[in-house]
């Protein structure tokens, strides 16, 4: 287990649901480890962000799937396509784990894949779980079988 | 001289007179002898007389039989004359024959052209194959009817020829030449019958090809559009579980955030009450999920592998492990081999009936489970769904846990059909509906047989090949 980061962590969310980014807020909250959080709420606004000149890139995206005017799907690809953006590491989030979804998402090039739980204290472990994992100097795409990110009583 | 031919002459006469004597003996005995003769000659012309009797008869004899011998010749005359006809008529018969033959090639031709109609509606639809072929057997049916009717000629001209050479017979055979000559007339009356119901039956191939023609377009548009609805059915499904999980995730983990934060402002009875809804929102989940799964097994293609059936059981025991734990469960695997089968549905298959024996063993015994399959042939199994021709692979799930009525054995697999309350077990009443769903993509079969508390068997029947 890594040991908690004394920096600070620059997380920027893209999610259009609410509720989702009151959860994901709760979340980040309770960690120990110290955060701050940029949301925004559709996919062109986020590339819109990120392409900013002198943006400060965040150390780590949450990307939800299902997103008007531009949805993560598409947002993944245009990162993709950025020498500067390429190595922010990427989290999908998504309500449902269909595999063809997934297996496209990895080959992608995201990061990691969380569906989101439907027990808030699943939301937070999983969160510090993805924080703990991102906090290296270089974050490198795991195996598939490491992709997808559980929390400690899920099954398949 | 004279005292020697006294002598002499005395001589000569005894002598003479013994000639005398002798000569009217000879005189009586030829008087004797002529009586003789008259008699005889009496008698004689008594047998002239018959002679001329019998004479006289038979030259009456003799004027009978030249009045019979003309007569013969007269009759000799009229069978000739009538063996004249009997060559005409036998004649003008195998004259009849070969126009019969004629007829027959016609016919044939007929049947033939009408053979390849039939197989040109066949090529224009597969649906019409079937009912093309069944035509192809009529008209084969035809040509072998009158390959019938060309033996039935070939046996009269037969009969012909053995009527020119009866004919030469002569006398005895005049009856029964007769008769063989009705008989022709008899059956050649039969073909010309036969032959019309023949030309009746073409005509009506025609029209009922005409009709399945115009059925089999019907049902063409008719298949098309039910394929299309059942698109749309299931991309409505699919669509409406999907977008139903997201209100409902929201609703659970908010009743997670209430719990885990109003702790301390929250009564007992509140919190009862929020953990009701937790359950009712997880059984919601539950059928969303499996009405999900459920769409997907119609919806996604089937691609058949050969799949070794014991590793995909293996992997279900490591899922369900903390399961088996807790019921003490022992599952058995015997001969599960290598089928042909669609290896992700089989698996939600076998999961979903493994997980059922688990839930629903008895409570404090542990749960036995076996797992078997055998190749069987459709012949030994009495069942109308499977072929007779075919090879199955039999798949055995035998469980020892609560079993069911009998009466609900086909039950069981309606969607939505449960045979206990939600309090006392869990579920949506899906999963076995997904087992059967899952069976029919496999062209199989499958049946549930039980009694209560004497464990359940199942069992499924997927083609070999």
């Amino acid at each position: 287990m890594n040991a908690i980061p004394q920096r600070t962590l620059n997380i920027l969310l893209a999610d259009d649901d609410i509720d989702d980014c009151l959860f994901f807020r709760g979340a980040i909250e309770k960690s120990p480890v110290r955060t701050t959080l940029t949301i925004v709420h559709d996919g062109k606004k986020l590339m819109q962000l990120l392409t900013t000149e002198d943006y400060i890139l965040p150390a780590v995206l949450f990307l939800d799937l299902n997103m008007p005017r531009q949805n993560g799907f598409e947002c993944l690809s245009e990162i993709k396509l950025h020498a500067r953006l390429r190595q922010i590491p990427v989290i999908m989030f998504s309500t449902s784990n269909e595999l063809a979804v997934v297996d496209r998402l990895f080959s992608n090039g995201a990061h990691y894949f969380i569906r989101k739980p439907s027990i808030f204290s699943q939301f937070e472990e999983i969160i510090l779980q993805t924080l703990l994992l991102i906090n290296k100097e270089s974050v490198l795409q795991p195996s598939r079988e490491d992709f997808v990110l559980m929390h400690s009583s899920a099954s398949i | 001289m004279d005292i020697v031919k006294s002598d002499e002459l005395i001589e000569a006469n005894i002598k003479l007179a013994f000639q005398h004597v002798e000569k009217e003996k000879r005189a009586a005995e030829l008087i004797i002898a002529n009586k003789e003769l008259i008699f005889q000659n009496g008698e004689k012309e008594k047998r002239a007389q018959e002679l001329s009797i019998a004479n006289e008869e038979l030259l009456f004899q003799n004027k009978e039989k030249e009045k019979r011998a003309a007569e013969l010749s007269i009759a000799n005359k009229e069978l000739l004359f009538q063996n004249g006809e009997k060559e005409k008529r036998a004649a003008e018969l195998s004259i009849a024959n070969k126009e019969l033959a004629f007829q027959n090639d016609e016919k044939e031709k007929r049947a033939a052209e009408l053979i390849v109609a039939n197989k040109e509606l066949a090529l224009q639809n597969i649906e019409k194959e079937k009912r093309a072929q069944e035509l192809i057997i009529a008209n084969k049916e035809l040509a072998f009817q009158n390959e019938e009717k060309e033996k039935r000629a070939e046996e009269k001209e037969k009969r012909a020829a053995e009527l020119i050479i009866a004919n030469k017979e002569l006398a005895f055979q005049n009856e029964e030449k007769e008769k063989r000559a009705a008989e022709l007339i008899i059956a050649n009356k039969e073909l010309a019958f036969q032959n019309e119901e023949k030309e009746k039956r073409a005509a009506e191939l025609i029209i009922a090809n005409k009709e399945l023609a115009f059925q089999n377009e019907e049902k063409e548009k008719r298949a098309a559009e039910l394929i299309i609805a059942n698109k749309e059915l299931l991309a409505f499904t699919y669509i409406s579980s999907h977008d139903l999980q997201e209100p409902l995730r929201k609703i659970q983990t908010f009743v997670t955030v209430i719990l885990d934060s109003e702790d301390d402002n929250l009564s007992d009875n509140g919190k009862y009450y929020f953990q009701r809804m937790q359950l009712a929102a997880g059984r919601m989940q539950q059928l969303i999920e499996d009405l999900l799964a459920f769409s997907r097994i119609s919806t996604t293609d089937h691609k058949f592998e050969e799949t070794n059936m014991h590793t995909i059981a293996d992997e279900i025991k490591t899922d369900l492990k903390d399961t088996i734990q807790e019921k003490q469960a022992v599952i058995e695997t015997h001969n599960l081999g290598i089928a042909n089968i669609i290896p992700f549905q089989f698996r939600q298959l076998l999961y979903n009936l493994i997980s059922n024996a688990l839930k629903f063993s008895v409570p404090g015994t542990p749960a036995r489970i076996l797992l078997s399959s055998e190749i069987v042939n459709g012949s030994k199994i009495n069942n109308e769904k499977l072929s007779r021709e075919k090879s199955y692979c039999h798949i055995t799930i035998k469980d020892n846990g609560i079993g069911f009525e009998p009466e609900f054995s086909e039950r069981i697999f309606e969607v939505f059909q449960k045979l206990h309350g939600k309090e006392v077990y869990a579920g949506t009443g899906i999963g076995l509906a997904i087992v059967k769903k899952i069976v029919e993509n496999h062209n199989g079969f499958i049946s549930a047989t039980s009694e209560l508390n004497q464990g359940a068997t199942f069992d499924i029947y997927i083609p070999a090949n």
